[in-house]
């Protein structure tokens, strides 16, 4: 039951909704303490290879890139002193991202209007029809209610959608693989239901 | 055979590799499977749209990532950064040292109560404990545990092998239990239930003093002492066996789920399972639910160790046949259910039903 091997991911999972992004990252770091504050000396590699993908991750959480990059600022900053080795780094910085993302939904400090101006962009510009059936009120509560999920779910819900194969977010979460497909559909059934429930109030 | 889990239809949709075959074969020819392999597809395109839309036309729409400008903004945090965090190191540290105790205990609790939730994830099967969501602890609370090798040994053990047998009377003979039968199916709820049984499985818990002590003092926390002979002792938590009645409605959820199992119960060897319980919850920084929980515990099996995780359900309680029951309803409505235990034996009527009507079902059992 080797659940959690390094600080800053239990930090980070063990944080209380509304804490607020910064304050994960610096207590990220101090927890995982690379002492000193020393910085570990593969950090511009290990970014270089994962930013792109922690962006990616965080973005699909808030819906806006601006937001991503801050969250990805966090996340490296922890990452930076922490003691985790650099081939579980990818998961770990996925797995913080969307900690930290989701924080930063519950803790209802977001730049609002950032995120309806690109949803906004987003109805007009896409004609795929399926998107067209979700309006952005629709997105808003999806992400809101991914922030209510337990967190487990929504983590590994995020880690599946950003791409990351059964064994992969297995690894990240350290849960079989075989539990990962419950967990996802879980996260999923609640979701449409948060949608349609509006649905058939509105 | 039994029906693939939820989680393996999730999966077929994504990884078909993944699934094994015998689950791809029995998926391919049975209506009920499609059906919800459909339903499950639905949710998770629509989630799927829900969050790449805006997410991927933001990244669309800016480009490709700039590395070098994250860079560079990062670079100039960092000495920022550095000093900052100093002053943030008291509190942060010493919240860990309160953390490691009590996540251990927190972890113990798990492991006691894994004799519930291994129990129900070998239920999952059974009871598709994933519709009866009350029933589990959330993945959550595992995943935020530490280590808990730190701690001592866990492992656990038995094969409860469920299986579908064809009717109660095999069920009984296999699993050694009375077969609850339902006087009167309630509205809604019709035809043959599907009769499954599972075998004893078991989890063991192995206190190390020394690596208990080691763990603290990495935290730098001292342990309180522990017990005479707690060192070593190991406590057992056995459930099972079990047998469940399921009658699927149309949608291919369980509209009605009928299971009874022999009840979680503690062995100690060494000190008794309270003198383990106790000190545990001696140790500093757990927090009161946690405690609560863990003081639920006994060594008979007579208190239910289901942790209910109060986002999900709600509970309360009422009387069957002269045991007090726990009845849980899903936040959403859309399960509910009622469990109790009598003579070391677990009873659970579940449902996408009134809980109401489950308790006339429960107290019209034979």
């Amino acid at each position: 039951m080797d659940l959690v091997r390094y600080g800053p991911p239990a930090a980070l999972q063990l944080s209380v909704p509304g804490r607020t992004a910064s304050r994960v990252g610096r207590k990220g770091g101090t927890v995982a303490g690379a002492g000193n504050g020393a910085v570990r000396s593969d950090l511009g590699e290990v970014f270089r290879r994962d930013y792109p993908q922690v962006v990616a991750v965080a973005a699909r959480v808030l819906g806006s890139r601006d937001e991503a990059e801050d969250v990805a600022q966090e996340v490296f900053l922890a990452f930076g002193r922490s003691t985790v080795p650099a081939a579980e780094a990818p998961g770990w910085l996925s797995v913080a991202a969307v900690h930290t993302a989701l924080n930063l939904i519950r803790s209802g400090r977001r730049r609002a209007s950032r995120e309806e101006t690109v949803a906004a962009t987003a109805d007009v510009t896409t004609p795929d029809v399926a998107e067209a059936v979700l309006t952005r009120e629709d997105r808003s509560r999806v992400r809101a209610a991914l922030g209510e999920l337990p967190r487990t779910q929504a983590v590994a819900l995020v880690l599946r959608h950003s791409g990351l194969s059964y064994a992969e977010v297995a690894a990240a979460l350290d849960m079989s693989p075989g539990s990962v497909g419950t967990t996802v559909r879980r996260a999923e059934s609640a979701l449409r239901k948060e949608l349609t429930r509006h649905a058939s109030s509105d | 055979m039994r029906h693939p889990t939820e989680g393996t239809l999730r999966r077929l949709l994504d990884e078909p590799a993944g699934v094994p075959d015998p689950d791809r074969a029995h998926v391919a020819d049975c209506p009920q499977c499609l059906a919800a392999l459909a339903a499950t597809r639905r949710d998770a395109e629509l989630v799927g749209t829900a969050l790449a839309a805006e997410g991927s036309t933001a990244l669309a729409a800016a480009g490709s990532t700039d590395v070098d400008a994250g860079w560079r903004r990062l670079t100039a945090a960092l000495p920022a950064a550095a000093p900052a965090a100093r002053p943030e190191r008291v509190r942060p540290s010493r919240s860990r040292l309160f953390r490691r105790p009590a996540a251990a205990v927190l972890a113990f609790g798990v492991v006691l109560a894994g004799a519930g939730t291994a129990a129900a994830n070998d239920w999952l099967q059974v009871f598709r404990t994933e519709e009866v969501a009350p029933l589990s602890l959330t993945t959550s609370d595992l995943v935020a545990l530490p280590d808990l090798s730190a701690y001592g040994d866990v492992e656990l053990t038995g094969d409860p092998d469920v299986h579908e047998v064809p009717d109660a009377a095999t069920a009984a003979e296999e699993s050694g239990l009375d077969v609850p039968e339902v006087a009167d199916l309630p509205r809604g709820v019709a035809g043959e239930p599907t009769i499954s049984v599972g075998g004893q499985l078991s989890a063991t818990f192995t206190y190390s003093a020394d690596r208990a002590a080691q763990a603290a003092a990495a935290a730098g926390e001292t342990l309180p002492p522990p017990p005479p002979g707690l060192d070593g002792s190991s406590v057992r938590l056995v459930a099972g066996p079990g047998v469940a009645q399921v009658w699927s409605s149309e949608s291919g959820l369980p509209a009605l789920v009928v299971g009874r199992a022999v009840a979680p119960s503690a062995y100690s060897s060494g000190v008794p399972f309270e003198t383990v319980r106790d000190h545990l919850l001696s140790l500093p920084g757990l927090p009161e639910d946690v405690a609560a929980q863990l003081r639920g515990f006994t060594a008979d099996g007579s208190t239910l160790p289901i942790p209910v995780p109060a986002d999900l359900a709600t509970s309360s309680t009422a009387e069957v046949d002269g045991a007090e029951a726990t009845v849980l309803t899903g936040r959403d409505g859309a399960m509910a259910a009622v469990v109790w235990v009598s003579d070391g034996v677990v009873t659970a009527v579940a449902g996408s039903l009134d809980p109401d009507e489950l308790l006339s079902v429960a107290r019209d059992l034979d």
